[in-house]
């Protein structure tokens, strides 16, 4: 159901990124005028807020029960496969594993609600304090990923659209095929090749030069080297971010050539297209300003949907390039069975995952005025 | 008489599909002089629209293509102008509005910035609060008094309001020449007879000239000085309004005269005209309303009649009226005669 976006007048593409959302329309024009819009756009950010504890309550259950049904147990993967079965026993009782499961799950619950996502079991650090500095390796990379999608991917759509049915239209359409279809283990191992091994233009791994003496505060890269003024830090960190931004944002860059193609092949047969025309409006503004942004509202639920996917790490690509990410962080945890690195981490990203798709939301009405928040 | 502001001869607009040529326009002359009202009729599909979005070179080309013909407009030849050159008239010379107000304000954007592009477009050296004051001067000029108006978006607009927008944004440059593309079809009849008004109002104060596109013979009867009719890609007659409704002389226009429902008459069922409009890519070979047509002659079905005048201002396409009709006739008997 798709009641808490309301168009009005209108058949315009109707996004449902939130089955949860059930509300009717009710932000008239005087509501406008009397400049209550904003507060009710307010009233609707929270209202999503709230509806996440529901949703992260289910995900925290979900992921619990997946994380205990993975053979095998955390002491075991501690001690190491030939450790005394009395050794395991006791490391077991004593990490409280022997409880049942739901006490198990009430006791990690109630302490993420004081805020603690636990210790991992490997490194013995709380994952709050630890979590960090790969959640920024991966936003700063996904961010990297999304500019390349978006900018290649509405281009490339919006050149198709421009020229249906043009050698242009078909060479783009390929691309995007190919983007899509590519795996991406591949194309970052063939990026390597490349790149890095044969012209030797860039690094084939890594955030940064190792050798280099680069204090990390924010653990964003990009943001420490501005604020000090690095710039030969900054151009290193480019150097290294290329090749798995690339990797990463290739098939996001072909699902919104995709999507932008259609939808502006849509919007481009529109009456309000031909009265640009009539108007005098020339080409270049009508494909960027009047058509695009009518196009845009598709793009938006696929750009929501796939950041919130890169953010959830992508563990391929991080493996590859030895990116320091959630994902290898996440992989790793699997890995050795750490169960509250695993949980706590999926907790995260999910969290992270809700939240960009609701500013998504939120966004659809800046672009589209007849998208309106309305109240219960 | 006043000065010639449109002159279209012969225009030729062929569409190539892949199922061969459709021949949409077929040899149309239309003229319009400054400060007139010219309606143009005729049935769906029988090339109107396409013949006004030929002269403001808004149809798509490929599929469309002039394959002959002229259209001058103020002196100057449009078919053979750049796409740059064209752009700079549309909007600022010559203007036009369509039948479904409801979907021709772009939806995204306010009813002010649409405006403003409008004029700036043209005029550059006006500031964006110069035109803001313009746009608002426009829209009081058609009847939309409200301040906040430029601050909202079409969807708070109802459709009489809207055309009424679109007409003060076809009209904020002060256009020669406007072009109505069945601005009424789509609203309610005390909404029609309102911007029909203000149409009217705006040619008297402005001098600004209207080719007004329509099947609706009542507002050609309300608005236009000169008719123009035309059946399957062609003219079949002009007048001006008063003798094309008194005396029409092509069967076809007797027809669609015929099919207006009157008050007084206490008729069983409306007249229609018989048959379909002809298939474009397979025309009669004669008249091209034969095939429809009461009168219909021997001749009418072989060779395709030329526009000829009947009375002064008064052409009409066909042989009932022609003067070379016995040339025509003796033709075709001297061809059967010898074919046989």
């Amino acid at each position: 159901m798709c009641g808490g976006i309301a168009v009005r007048n209108a058949a315009v593409f109707s996004p449902c990124p939130d089955a949860s959302v059930l509300f009717d329309p009710v932000l008239d024009k005087e509501t406008v005028l009397n400049g209550k819009a904003g507060e009710i756009v307010i009233a609707y950010a929270i209202r999503r807020v709230l509806m996440l504890i529901p949703v992260l309550i289910g995900m925290s259950i979900i992921t619990f029960s997946i994380v205990h049904a993975i053979p095998g147990s955390p002491a075991q993967a501690i001690l190491g496969d030939r450790a005394n079965p009395e050794a395991v026993k006791q490391l077991n009782e004593s990490m409280g594993l022997n409880d049942p499961l739901y006490v198990q799950y009430f006791r990690y619950l109630g302490n993420v609600l004081q805020g603690d996502l636990g210790t991992s079991y490997k490194t013995g650090r709380p994952i709050l304090d630890e979590i960090g500095p790969y959640l920024a390796a991966t936003v700063e990379l996904a961010v990297m990923a999304m500019i390349i999608a978006v900018f290649f991917g509405v281009n490339l759509g919006i050149l198709s659209a421009w020229r249906q049915n043009s050698a242009i239209d078909y060479t783009s359409m390929v691309i995007a095929l190919i983007g899509v279809s590519m795996p991406i283990f591949w194309l970052g191992l063939l990026e390597q090749w490349v790149f890095a091994q044969e012209l030797g233009w860039l690094p084939s791994n890594g955030r940064i030069d190792p050798r280099m003496t680069f204090e990390s505060i924010t653990h964003f890269y990009f943001i420490d080297a501005l604020i000090q003024g690095d710039f030969y830090a900054l151009q290193d960190a480019f150097n290294h971010i290329w090749l798995p931004a690339i990797a990463l944002g290739t098939i996001p860059m072909a699902i919104i050539a995709r999507m932008t193609r259609s939808s502006m092949l849509e919007v481009m047969r529109s009456d309000y297209i031909r009265t640009a025309r009539a108007k005098g409006v020339g080409e270049v503004l009508i494909v960027y300003k009047h058509a695009l942004k009518n196009a845009f509202i598709p793009i938006l639920t696929v750009f929501g949907l796939q950041m919130g996917l890169l953010l959830g790490g992508a563990v391929l690509t991080e493996t590859i390039f030895s990116w320091p990410g959630i994902g290898r962080y996440l992989y790793d945890a699997i890995v050795s069975r750490d169960y509250p690195v695993i949980q706590s981490g999926i907790l995260v990203i999910a969290t992270i995952f809700v939240l960009i798709n609701l500013i998504v939301d939120l966004l659809y009405a800046y672009v589209d005025p007849r998208i309106q928040y309305g109240k219960e | 008489m006043a000065n010639t502001l449109l002159e279209i001869s012969e225009l030729k607009m062929h569409f190539h599909t892949d199922k061969g040529v459709v021949k949409a326009v077929d040899g149309v002359d239309i003229t319009v002089r400054e400060g007139e009202i010219v309606g143009l009729v005729g049935e769906s599909g029988c090339g109107k629209s396409v013949t006004s979005l030929s002269v403001m070179g808004l149809v798509p080309q490929p599929p469309g293509k002039i394959a002959g013909g002229s259209i001058k407009f103020n002196g100057k030849e449009l078919t053979t102008l750049s796409a740059k050159e064209l752009q700079k008239l549309r909007g600022n010379e010559m203007a036009m509005i369509f039948q479904e107000p409801m979907t021709s304000l772009n939806p995204v954007f306010t009813i002010g910035n649409q405006m403003v592009e409008a004029i700036r477009l043209h005029k550059k050296e006006v500031s964006k609060q110069e035109a803001r004051a313009l746009a608002l001067e426009a829209l009081k000029s058609v009847g939309i008094a409200r301040d906040g108006v430029l601050d909202e978006y079409p969807h708070q607009l109802s459709g009489g309001m809207r055309q009424r927008v679109m007409i003060a944004m076809a009209m904020v440059c002060n256009p020669k020449l406007l072009i109505a593309d069945e601005p009424t079809t789509a609203l309610d009849v005390t909404i029609q007879a309102q911007i029909l008004d203000l149409m009217r109002k705006l040619n008297k104060e402005t001098n600004t000239a209207i080719l007004m596109i329509t099947h609706d013979l009542g507002v050609v009867a309300e608005l236009c000085e000169r008719v123009i009719v035309m059946y399957a890609g062609q003219v079949v007659e002009e007048a001006d309004v008063r003798t094309l409704f008194k005396n029409p002389k092509h069967p076809y226009t007797a027809g669609l005269l015929k099919s207006i429902p009157q008050l007084d008459q206490r008729r069983k069922r409306l007249y229609s005209i018989p048959g379909n409009v002809p298939n474009p890519r397979n025309m009669p070979k004669g008249c091209r309303f034969a095939p429809r047509c009461e009168f219909a002659m021997e001749v009418c079905r072989e060779k395709e009649p030329e526009l000829s005048p009947i009375e002064k201002n008064h052409i009409s396409r066909c042989w009932l009226h022609s003067e070379q009709k016995e040339e025509a006739d003796r033709d075709i008997v001297g061809n059967t005669a010898s074919s046989s």
